[in-house]
């Protein structure tokens, strides 16, 4: 069942591509700064926090500015794809009423949208990493892998909220303050390091830290994440998107019925 | 050769109040309550439907309001799911519902073609390569990259149907479109519809138009809350449904059915 809805979202592929290019044309008509404001949005984040933790609070972290846009274009892509994705299915209703429609491509279209987002920033990231004289080397190798991992565990996440906001219509208000908080949660403003080691269990049981983590050790420290923490990513990543595409798949058919 | 097979199907929806969906409130106050709100409140719109289709016919649906008709037509185009019985269809199968088609009214009527050509299981060449024509039949050529909120209801039907000919269907299901566009579009249509009967293409037709789909159809089927009441001919079966609906103090001076 879940191999059939994978097979299935590929061979929409060309579906997925004309909706993902829509979306993005729609973000950016109308507004005129275009593109450039999916660029400055990170920076705005990245600024404001540098302020904040860098020069109001004294933060002892080096290279400030570049650390924060480590973790926080992952965080944008992953918080963006779970907020919009929540109200995909209601918001595609006018093609799930009136034709079949293959629903699992909607909640794909809005990841893969944000991933295309993601992609945008890091040209803008490696700026940052080299102005800064950070000095990148092989580990450089395996962002692609934690990328991949990502992906799949946005997108099994997106499918369950898109699924169940469908039935409960309240989630989405309630999403985004517990976006908010998880994003606090995890080590993407301070290092994991200055968590207290009476508090790491928070961090143990966040599956965004990992990712996190990742990424800061790659791109800044030069760093090969460790064979475990690779293997949480692969792990999260796949038991996530299997567990999203079943609860996706149960709750496939009242959507035609409940929106 | 068959080309629809329904089997005993079955179909219940949830009886909807005001408040058609769930918060995460009302779940715990359910609980709360221990009432399980889904069974008791359910009730059935198709009971226990069975016919078939042979290919190259066109079968009409009748029925009054709220029989079931686009009920039946959902669950055979797969947007619906029967809760019970068999749907066996050979071949591609595409449905023109309502005037929306599953337009996606922020588009434009460029995308939606694209949108809809793959739905409808074309390949994007595929679309690509019939795009003028589908523009031209249904006319649009000078406002097909405008979005299609800003079309008329007879645009957007014209556009769906236009789409859906151009497909390569071999099942197709069409719901009351007939009755909106212009004159000038509802011969296109028919003309259309001739053709797809000529080339052996299977259409079930669902319509209040008695004088088209007497002409049009070689099978009528008639559906009175959610069960099939009389299936067949559709000379005879039309005029029993005539008969049915005038009220009895109308039928003195009409020939009896029964």
């Amino acid at each position: 069942m879940v191999l059939s809805s994978l097979r299935e979202l590929v061979s929409y592929r060309a579906l997925i591509q004309i909706l993902v290019a829509r979306d993005l044309k729609a973000r950016y008509r109308g507004s005129v700064l275009g593109l450039l404001w999916t660029l400055f949005n990170p920076l705005l984040h990245m600024g404001i926090y540098a302020l904040l933790f860098s020069v109001y609070m004294r933060s002892a972290t080096e290279r400030y500015a570049v650390f924060l846009l480590c973790g926080l274009l992952p965080w944008i892509w992953f918080s963006a794809s779970l907020m919009m994705g929540a109200t995909s299915i209601v918001e595609g209703g006018s093609l799930l009423k009136k034709v079949f429609f293959p629903a699992h491509v909607l909640p794909t279209v809005t990841v893969t949208a944000n991933f295309v987002n993601f992609l945008l920033g890091i040209p803008i990231l490696f700026t940052f990493l080299v102005l800064y004289g950070v000095q990148m080397g092989l580990p450089i190798l395996l962002l692609p892998f934690i990328i991949a991992c990502q992906f799949a565990f946005t997108l099994g996440l997106t499918f369950m909220i898109a699924a169940v906001s469908v039935h409960y219509r309240d989630i989405p208000h309630i999403l985004g303050h517990f976006l908010t908080f998880w994003f606090f949660l995890s080590p993407i403003v301070y290092p994991a390091s200055q968590v207290p080691e009476s508090y790491r269990f928070i961090l143990l049981l966040n599956p965004f830290v990992p990712f996190v983590v990742a990424y800061q050790d790659i791109l800044l420290y030069n760093l090969y994440p460790s064979p475990g923490v690779c293997g949480e990513m692969l792990a999260i990543g796949l038991g996530i998107l299997l567990c999203g595409l079943c609860v996706f798949t149960h709750f496939r058919w009242s959507f035609a019925e409940e929106i | 050769m068959i080309a629809v097979e329904v089997e005993n199907l079955s179909k219940r929806f949830r009886r909807q109040t005001v408040q058609p969906y769930t918060t995460i409130k009302s779940a715990l106050v359910d609980i709360f309550r221990r009432r399980k709100s889904t069974e008791a409140e359910s009730f059935e719109v198709l009971r226990d439907i069975t016919f078939s289709v042979k290919q190259g016919q066109t079968l009409s649906i009748l029925g009054r309001n709220g029989s079931g008709k686009s009920t039946l037509l959902k669950v055979l185009a797969g947007i619906y799911r029967a809760d019970h019985g068999r749907i066996c269809v050979h071949g591609r199968l595409g449905a023109l519902l309502d005037l929306g088609t599953g337009f996606h009214p922020e588009f434009s009527g460029r995308e939606n073609v694209f949108i809809n050509g793959i739905i409808l299981g074309l390949s994007k060449k595929e679309v690509r390569q019939r795009f003028d024509r589908i523009v031209q039949f249904a006319g649009l050529e000078t406002s097909i990259d405008e979005p299609v909120k800003t079309y008329s209801s007879g645009m957007y039907m014209r556009l769906g149907f236009a789409v859906a000919v151009h497909a390569d269907l071999d099942v197709l299901l069409i719901d009351e479109i007939l009755a909106v566009g212009d004159a000038a579009f509802q011969l296109k249509c028919s003309d259309k519809i001739a053709e797809f009967r000529q080339h052996g293409k299977t259409i079930i037709l669902v319509s209040h138009d008695l004088t088209s789909v007497e002409q049009l159809s070689d099978e009528v089927l008639w559906l009175d809350r959610g069960v099939i009441r009389e299936r067949g001919e559709p000379q005879r079966v039309i005029s029993q449904y005539r008969w049915d609906m005038v009220g009895p103090e109308e039928r003195t001076g009409l020939p009896e059915h029964h």
